[in-house]
């Protein structure tokens, strides 16, 4: 009987210990969330206060991607390189890392994955020899700290430029918002929004202030936890003045004539599983990464109370971010569309490994040339606006898009702000868009 | 009437105005904003000439208010001005001094009328050419040709095109109730181009008969809308509730008058005609609606989102909007006489739409069927009877790098059906028919220049509109759209009954439009049309 008895204790002391997450060790977090905190990347060439430009490019070509090397050399860029600086996360995403990511595990199909419930899921490092290794990036860069769990972007100016001769050809004027309903770690509640019946991630609410024939224009995107289910995507048009549903192939069109898909947003907007997912390495690149009250701002295109102004952009055309640089570990990892038809042949991403933003991609066309560059500076929330500091989140902060084969380029200038107020669960519904129009 | 409905008018922005200063002493406004654009539209019709010299300035605003009990509050409103020129530059063809030989000269040809017509054209402006029969009209179709060429500015004053004030709720339990009252549009449905269930507003087709965007022709009106807005529950992902409460007094559609360049299925210039050899007017009298509660229309509708598929149930008590012919004769007695009236419907409806993975596309359908609307019969009067429309509608993007852009191409297509439950065989409008639609365009030069071409068919009339258009805009404040819009068919005629001729012999007059639809009878209005905009 008493042999019987331990038995069962035994049995029952392993099926507990089965159902906590598997430990991860206190190594593995602090390299992952804190790469910076015993010692900054040292390179002879790239120095803190150098100017990059055509003539000294080469002697740095290996701490820069492909298309901004030849922007450089090209003349069209001058890149003034920063000092490398640490964007720590949320300690709340960072806790819930040490508490779920021991019981994450890929599934056996592409787009498949269990046991995440908030946090980062594998903040292990990437191994070449792991083929799954460019998948697991992919999902850290989707449950990344990304906005945090809610932000605004309040507002949002797009510049169409003609890079030629610098025309700015529209200037589009928009707020958007984004919201986790999942993977929750820091703004109540967490780790998720209740009810939610169809299990929604994450939203993206897009709303056109200027020019007049967009205005009113609105788009609703909602990602679903399954990832193997396709977003559903609404529009409102301001002059039909009602909700149309969205077929996937407008998520790869140009977004407003600008020269950004929407599947193009913050790096990647899209399902893990449209893609197959390569790690291509780790490097030190120089990212477009800085802080923002530190640089030189556009004193025209935005002016509101609190005197807050958006980064100023240069360079050929007006395409290019007046920012400072900085060197980063790099996850360098390609996705290819799973669908043949899809308008382009693969992307490029340039990981951050600390923040898992994408800073910079180079999306290449069906010919398998580089067809566009996009380049998404990240500011640090303690030196933006005041109510983003402490919040962890590298605020996107300007971006750029620019298409090397029609040379055109898409400008964004923000003003982030993280700020639970500015979105609430019902900005992502679709009757908000039809309240929100006319 | 007139006046009645301006007192109105005046009374409800009172209405409006006094909401907006109760919000109490917490109550500050923002700052109001701007937007607007001016426009000038010219088309030429074959054979016509100038048929459009529009002159468009259209402002709108919004100006937040800031309230510790409410929020989201703003007045909003949208102020146009139009001048049509066409009256003045093209008199002989358009305007008060128009004139046709015959009735129906401008969609057909007079192989028979001429020998047995036993109807006189139409008059021009007949409240500025007939007193006698714009009397018997009542004050429908009674503008002037000053009314026509500047169309906003009216006893119904709307060159206030929208004026209301809206604000939101917050409730304990997360959901927001909504209010908001003025002169609104309210739009329903999933439709492009046909109305199935956005019938909440009537519409001006004297502007552009079916073509221009219903946003600038449906006529809006005063009302009080409620929302509650309850988000997602364990089953939907979304969920509203709104009532409508349309106060305003009853407007129909506007057809268009005789002596105006676009007149839907030639209505206005029937309407303005009268019987041969001296004889009485055709119309003989138009039924008046005073405003009073009971007169006033209501509806609801509740809407959600239930996993890939979006829904409404729809419900509304109004007017036809149409105007209903009843003949008050046969043969021999008061024949050709017609009484107009617009009978109480009720509607109800739904609309659903739903991505599809598979196609890669959305699917859309909207029925509606209505109870108490009535058809003419051109030989016993008329006949109350239920109606069904549906709509099913196709919508995908479709990226073509063959076409020359990396911009996905918009393919829309609806198929626009109508069933009269109980049809009678001299109804001018056959027990089923449909109106088909496609749209393909596309976007260049990172969407600037957009070309597309619409075509829509109708069965029953065997006619067809093609619209094929680019547009260009260089900027973020010019617009020039260059476009034709061509018909065929319409070819339909018959004798006065639909039966077969119980009086007139070969006379082809005057059941003939409602068969041949907006298309058919437009059939000699192929256009070609400019439009520059700047916008601001």
């Amino acid at each position: 009987m008493l042999k019987k008895t331990l038995i069962t204790l035994a049995v029952t002391a392993a099926l507990s210990v089965n159902a906590q997450s598997a430990p991860i060790s206190e190594d593995v977090i602090q390299e992952a969330f804190h790469p910076y905190a015993k010692s900054l990347p040292k390179v002879d060439a790239v120095k803190p206060g150098m100017t990059i430009n055509a003539g000294n490019v080469d002697s740095v070509k290996a701490y820069l991607d492909p298309a901004m090397y030849l922007f450089i050399k090209n003349g069209d860029y001058e890149m003034k390189v920063g000092e490398t600086t640490s964007f720590d996360l949320h300690k709340s995403y960072v806790d819930a890392t040490r508490k779920y990511s021991g019981d994450v595990k890929l599934g056996d199909k592409p787009g498949e994955i269990s046991g995440s419930i908030a946090g980062r899921p594998f903040p292990q490092e990437p191994s070449m020899d792991d083929p799954r290794a460019g998948e697991k990036l992919a999902w850290n860069y989707k449950y990344g700290y990304n906005w945090g769990d809610s932000s605004a972007i309040y507002p949002f100016y797009w510049k169409y430029r003609n890079m030629n001769n610098g025309k700015v050809e529209r200037t589009v004027k928009m707020n958007f918002h984004f919201l986790n309903f999942t993977h929750r770690t820091q703004q109540e509640p967490f780790p998720e929004i209740t009810p939610n019946p169809s299990n929604l991630f994450r939203g993206i609410y897009v709303q056109v202030l200027e020019p007049f024939d967009v205005k009113d224009t609105q788009l609703l995107i909602q990602r679903f936890d399954d990832d193997l289910k396709r977003d559903n995507a609404y529009l409102y048009l301001g002059f039909q003045r009602r909700v149309r549903r969205l077929s996937s192939g407008q998520t790869t069109d140009a977004f407003l004539g600008s020269d950004v898909m929407i599947e193009d947003f913050e790096g990647y907007n899209g399902r893990i599983s449209d893609m197959n997912w390569a790690y291509k390495g780790t490097k030190y690149i120089l990212s477009p990464m800085y802080n923002h009250n530190d640089m030189e701002l556009d004193t025209e295109t935005h002016k509101d109370g609190e005197g807050y102004q958006v980064i100023k952009f240069s360079g050929k055309g007006g395409c290019f971010p007046e920012i400072t640089w900085q060197l980063r570990k790099t996850y360098v990892v390609e996705s290819t569309p799973v669908d043949p038809n899809h308008p382009i042949s693969k992307r490029e991403h340039y990981m951050d490994a600390q923040t898992f933003i994408i800073p910079r991609n180079i999306t290449y066309d069906r010919k398998g040339d580089m067809w566009k560059s996009w380049t998404i500076g990240q500011a640090h929330p303690d030196h933006h606006l005041p109510i983003n500091k402490g919040t962890g989140v590298a605020i996107d902060d300007s971006f750029s898009m620019v298409d090397m084969q029609a040379n055109h380029c898409t400008t964004g200038q923000f003003k982030g702000v993280v700020d639970p107020e500015l979105t609430p669960p019902s900005k992502m519904t679709v009757q908000n868009l039809r309240a929100s129009g006319r | 009437m007139t006046k009645k409905i301006t007192t109105l008018n005046n009374v409800a922005i009172g209405v409006a105005t006094a909401i907006a200063m109760s919000y109490g002493p917490t109550v500050s406004a923002g700052e109001t904003q701007w937007s607007g654009y001016v426009e000038n539209a010219t088309y030429f019709r074959d054979k016509k000439g100038l048929s459009k010299f529009r002159n468009t300035a259209q402002a709108e605003f919004a100006k937040p208010i800031e309230s510790d009990g409410w929020s989201n509050i703003s007045i909003n409103g949208v102020l146009r001005a139009t001048y049509d020129g066409v009256y003045d530059l093209n008199d002989d063809e358009f305007g008060k001094n128009a004139g046709e030989s015959y009735l129906g000269e401008n969609w057909h040809g007079n192989n028979t009328a001429s020998s047995s017509a036993v109807l006189n054209p139409g008059v021009a402006f007949p409240c500025e050419n007939d007193p006698a029969l714009c009397n018997n009209l009542d004050g429908y179709m009674d503008q002037d040709e000053n009314d026509a060429k500047f169309s906003d500015f009216n006893d119904e004053l709307d060159f206030i095109r929208e004026l209301y004030i809206t604000a939101d709720k917050q409730l304990a339990n997360g959901d927001i109730f909504n209010i908001t009252f003025g002169k609104q549009q309210v739009v329903w449905g999933k439709t492009d181009l046909f109305r199935v269930l956005d019938v909440v507003n009537p519409v001006d087709y004297s502007r552009h008969n079916i073509y221009d965007e219903l946003e600038d022709i449906r006529i809006p009106q005063w009302m009080l809308t409620a929302e509650w807005r309850m988000g997602a529950n364990n089953v939907f992902d979304d969920q509203n509730l709104q009532f409508i409460w349309n106060i305003d007094k009853f407007r129909p559609h506007n057809l268009g008058t005789c002596g105006q360049s676009y007149k839907m299925v030639d209505a206005g210039c029937f309407f303005a005609s009268s019987i041969q050899g001296g004889g009485p007017y055709v119309i003989n009298d138009v039924e008046e609606y005073d405003w009073n509660l009971k007169n006033t229309q209501f509806g609801m509708k509740w809407e959600g989102v239930y996993g890939d598929a979006t829904f409404s149930l729809n419900a509304l008590h109004y007017r036809q909007q149409l105007p209903s012919i009843h003949a008050l004769g046969a043969p021999g007695s008061n024949f050709g006489l017609f009484d107009i009236h617009f009978p109480r419907v009720t509607l109800l409806g739904g609309a659903i739409d739903y991505y599809s993975m598979a196609t890669d596309a959305t699917w859309r359908l909207e029925v509606a069927y209505t109870e108490g609307e009535e058809q003419p019969r051109d030989t016993n009067g008329y006949k109350e009877t239920d109606m069904l429309r549906y709509v099913i509608g196709f919508d995908k993007n479709l990226i073509m790098p063959s076409l020359g852009t990396r911009s996905a191409f918009l393919i829309s297509a609806q198929l626009f059906g109508e069933h009269i439950l109980d049809h009678e065989v001299d109804m001018p409008n056959d027990e089923d028919n449909w109106i088909a639609t496609g749209l393909f365009k596309g976007f260049y030069m990172n969407n600037r220049l957009s070309p597309q071409i619409i075509v829509a068919h109708d069965f029953a009339a065997k006619a067809t509109a093609i619209a094929p258009s680019i547009s260009f805009t260089p900027d973020n404040h010019w617009m020039f759209n260059l476009a034709l819009n061509v018909k065929t068919g319409g070819d339909e005629t018959f004798p006065w009954s639909v039966t077969g001729g119980e009086a007139g012999g070969g006379q082809t007059e005057p059941l003939a439009r409602f068969l041949n639809g907006p298309i058919g009878v437009a059939n000699q209005e192929d256009e070609i049309q400019f439009t520059v905009r700047y916008s601001f």
